[in-house]
């Protein structure tokens, strides 16, 4: 046992991520909600959905997206989850609040009137499909906020850890992490099969059909590729134990804290409440 | 009892025709600590035997087994691969395929098997440490396995295996992919491994590097066991007989002192380069190691060596690279421009790590192999001769015109590039297929690009194979389909990286020819190599590359006289090469006859 004090193995795993670029990647960190346990982490986010979805109008889901962007400040993952949020939830915001503003089937009040366009002269902006589109947005920010901290705050090994605790199978954990490394691996060799294939005289810059062409051309050898490699893994992982049945050790260790599970329950509590709450005063 | 007893083994895989056998009748014993060599050509069964250890035959591969297997007296049929594997481990040839893949950490990789047999963590932990200390990489342990070279991976997989606390190790041509550091690196860590308990078996072309550590040899040929024993008697017999199996230069030598008389037949032949410069050493007179005496071969280099050799004695120098850079043995004269001219080249990936600092030479004919370490700058250059790449600084002109005007595709006109891995190139369901993609690209007619598939064909010897799908073929198979697809575009200047890897005794005497072939044609070939031997015999011109830059650029005597500056890039000259300096001759030799050529002139003189 001489080497048994040098060796944290979360602090390991800690260092060895944030490597590859990846944008829905894990961001270390040691905030509160970094050290959850990652099923309390997705069961707070899911349950965080459902209550959205539950309210009938847009100040509930308003409020729920504040509460979750206060905790993804909080966890220090804002630049993170805001790239994606920005990328994915600009366009969403802009098509959502114009097509219900103008076109929702329940517009009555008008908001504004911009004068002077050709053809329809003139174009009414609604309040009811403005406040429509208001909810669908929170709804939606709420989910895409409380799901992307879920991701960004917890390492890929411990969440399969924590999931195969609560009786997952260990080969979904396996196929799991393996498709999260296999994309960088994957985008690497399509560069290198698209050189070679350039190389030899294929004409990337050229006519749209030589470009489908193209594309063919570089699936098959990644495809193959692939599963000439997945032989070899096979092989690989059945002697080292991969099938075999029984109690399995985990060298991470994943604490499942008495706070861990009465923010569980009372998160599973309060979408009970609400529905309740929707379902009585409708 | 023996540890590995194989008794009458054959083996057909399901997707061999009915008369075709991968181990055919094979017997044998290996005892507990013994540590066994197997070598011969391609497709001889070495795999298939290594296969049958660790009962991947007949638990995973398809085909019909008989005779039998057993290890530790337990019988390949009756056992499964996961109880297997504490029993005998197998390390495979490609270094980053056989990892799990689903690790983020070095430390995780090692700990996957354990973890599964659900030992306790700090017994875990344990075992970890002490196999990646036992393969020198402890320091590697928080590292992100996806970014540890070939020979770090390597040596990560056998961590792994070894934490499993295996018996027997199966070492499957564990360096055939990996460049000369990485095969240091790996042959490193296993030569000792019989001494701490292990029973080693090691598959492998590269017998000088191997034959010293065994115990025993053996010959696999056409799926038969056809010789076993020690490895300077085994190597005596392949070196007498057929055409399968890399003789290393320090056998050859030993053999050729015997036959004319030297020395005593009865003595054990040499197997390191030391023994061979021992047995030499009386035999090549003082006079062949001095500078002034005027040998009887090469004398028509001799004026220019003469001086390079005294600028190198001097210096550790990149002198002779600026001395030398358009200093074109061969083709180059007249008005025109040569085919190939790099004038003061830089590149930077990502504009930060600077594979090229700044590159001036030209290529106009003849066989030029650019040699060095990995990271050097080989493959970065090589891409700038198609336009792959585009300098950051500079020009590259490829027959007059500079890259930068150019699409890739139009160079390929030009330029013909071979790539290192076949797997990244191949795509079409036939061999024949395969080759006629380039061709057809570059809108060839029918006639001539019917004529240049059948040359391709021809040189690489794809024949037998032309109909058959290319992922059907063995790897050193394929890398001579890639290579042929290259050829038959007729491209004046034609570029191959690593065309050797993995080939065999047959494979790169075949691919040494079409080099020539093509240089008789009146093409510029340009070669990536870490064969050095094939540098030495086909090369008219060497460029080895450092940390971006020339470091030496002349003829492989030139070259390869000069061990230090090659040692900057990690390049080991030819064992023929390396004997000849231990023994100081003035005239640097290439190959074991001129080492031979100098016993004989010494006798003359007698």
């Amino acid at each position: 046992m001489a080497h048994e004090t040098d060796i944290d193995v979360n602090e390991i795993i800690e260092r060895s991520s944030g490597r590859s670029g990846n944008v829905f990647e894990y961001q270390p960190g040691d905030s509160f909600v970094h050290r959850l346990n990652p099923v309390t982490k997705l069961v707070i986010s899911v349950s965080l959905v459902f209550i959205a979805f539950l309210f009938p109008t847009y100040p509930g889901p308003a409020v729920l997206t504040v509460a979750t962007f206060v905790v993804v400040v909080l966890a220090g993952v804002t630049k993170a989850v805001l790239r994606i949020v920005a990328v994915i939830g600009t366009p969403l915001a802009a098509s959502l609040l114009i097509i219900h503003g103008l076109f929702y089937p329940g517009n009555e009040t008008v908001l504004y009137t911009v004068g002077g366009v050709p053809v329809v002269e003139q174009v009414h902006y609604y309040r009811e499909g403005f406040e429509f589109a208001l909810l669908y947005l929170f709804r939606i920010l709420t989910l895409m906020l409380a799901l992307l901290v879920t991701i960004v705050t917890t390492h890929p090994k411990r969440l399969t850890i924590a999931l195969m605790e609560k009786g997952m199978p260990s080969k979904f954990a396996y196929v799991f992490l393996a498709a999260l490394q296999l994309i960088p691996q994957l985008q690497a060799r399509a560069v290198s099969i698209l050189d070679a294939q350039r190389a030899r005289g294929l004409d990337t810059k050229a006519t749209l059909r030589r470009r489908v062409r193209s594309l063919f051309a570089l699936m098959i050898p990644l495809l193959i590729g692939t599963l000439i490699a997945t032989e070899t893994r096979a092989l690989a992982l059945e002697s080292r134990g991969f099938s075999r049945v029984g109690e399995r050790t985990f060298l991470l260790d994943v604490p499942d804290t008495a706070l861990d599970r009465a923010l569980r329950w009372l998160a599973v509590a309060a979408v009970v409440v609400v529905a309740v709450w929707r379902v009585v005063f409708g | 009892m023996s540890l590995i007893e194989f008794d009458d083994v054959s083996f057909q895989y399901r997707t061999q025709p009915d008369d075709e056998y991968a181990l055919e009748s094979v017997s044998c014993r290996i005892e507990r600590e013994e540590f066994v060599g197997i070598t011969g050509p391609s497709h001889a069964g070495k795999s298939t035997f290594c296969r049958c250890i660790p009962s991947y035959i007949p638990n995973f591969f398809d085909g019909t087994l008989s005779g039998t297997v057993t290890v530790d007296g337990v019988d390949a049929r009756e056992t499964t691969i996961g109880e297997m594997a504490t029993t005998a481990g197998l390390l495979f040839e490609n270094p980053f395929d056989q990892l799990t893949g689903a690790s983020t950490s070095v430390i995780e990789e090692v700990a996957f098997g354990l973890e599964n047999l659900g030992l306790p963590a700090d017994e875990i932990l344990e075992r970890c440490v002490e196999n990646l200390e036992r393969m020198n990489i402890r320091d590697l342990i928080d590292r992100n396995p996806q970014q540890l070279s070939g020979g770090q991976s390597q040596r990560l997989a056998l961590a792994a295996i070894l934490a499993m606390q295996p018996e027997v190790l199966v070492l499957d041509e564990p360096a055939s992919q990996l460049d000369p550091h990485g095969t240091d690196e790996v042959f490193d860590v296993i030569s000792g491994m019989d001494d701490e308990g292990y029973t080693v078996i090691l598959v492998s072309q590269q017998l000088g590097r191997m034959a010293r550590h065994l115990d025993r040899l053996f010959v696999l040929d056409n799926g038969r066991l056809v010789d076993q024993g020690d490895p300077r008697e085994v190597l005596d017999h392949e070196a007498a007989g057929a055409d399968r199996v890399l003789v290393p230069d320090t056998v050859t030598v030993g053999r050729r002192l015997r036959r004319q008389g030297y020395i005593d037949r009865d003595r054990p032949l040499p197997l390191r380069v030391d023994e061979a410069v021992e047995e030499l050493r009386p035999h090549v007179a003082p006079a062949e190691t001095d500078a002034q005496t005027n040998g009887l071969g090469g004398s028509d280099e001799r004026a220019g060596s003469g001086n390079e050799r005294s600028s190198m004695a001097e210096s550790g120098g990149d002198e002779l690279a600026a001395e030398k850079g358009n200093g074109e043995p061969g083709v180059e004269g007249g008005d025109d421009e040569p085919a190939v001219v790099f004038d003061g080249v830089r590149f930077a990936y990502n504009e930060e790590i600077e594979a090229l600092r700044g590159i001036s030479c030209s290529f106009d004919g003849g066989c030029v192999c650019l040699v060095g370490q990995n990271g050097a700058g080989k493959s970065t250059f090589a891409k700038h001769l198609n336009g792959l790449l585009k300098p950051t600084e500079g020009t590259v002109r490829i027959r007059g015109t500079d890259t930068r005007d150019y699409r890739v595709a139009q160079l390929a006109r030009d330029v013909g590039l071979s790539f290192q891995n076949p797997d990244d190139q191949l795509f079409h369901d036939s061999v024949e297929e395969e080759i006629r993609y380039g061709p057809r690209n570059l809108d060839y007619d029918v006639d001539r690009i019917d004529d240049l598939v059948e040359v391709a064909v021809e040189r690489m010897h794809l024949d037998e194979v032309r109909e058959k799908n290319p992922y059907d073929l063995g790897h050193s198979q394929r890398k001579r389909v890639a290579v042929a697809s290259v050829l038959a575009m007729d491209t004046p200047i034609v570029v191959l990286d690593e065309p050797t890897g993995g080939q065999d005794a047959p494979g790169t005497r075949m691919l040494g020819a079409a080099v020539n072939d093509l240089v008789a044609d009146g093409k510029l070939v340009v070669v990536i190599t870490h064969d050095m031997s094939f540098a030495c015999e086909h090369a008219t011109r060497v460029v080895a590359l450092g940390e971006g830059q020339i470091l030496l650029d002349g003829t492989p005597r030139e070259v390869f006289s000069r061990p230090d500056t090659l040692a900057k890039t990690d390049v080991q000259p030819p064992a023929a090469t390396r004997i000849g300096t231990r023994l100081g001759l003035s005239e640097p030799a290439l190959s074991v006859e001129d080492l031979l050529a100098a016993v004989d002139r010494s006798t003359a003189e007698e």
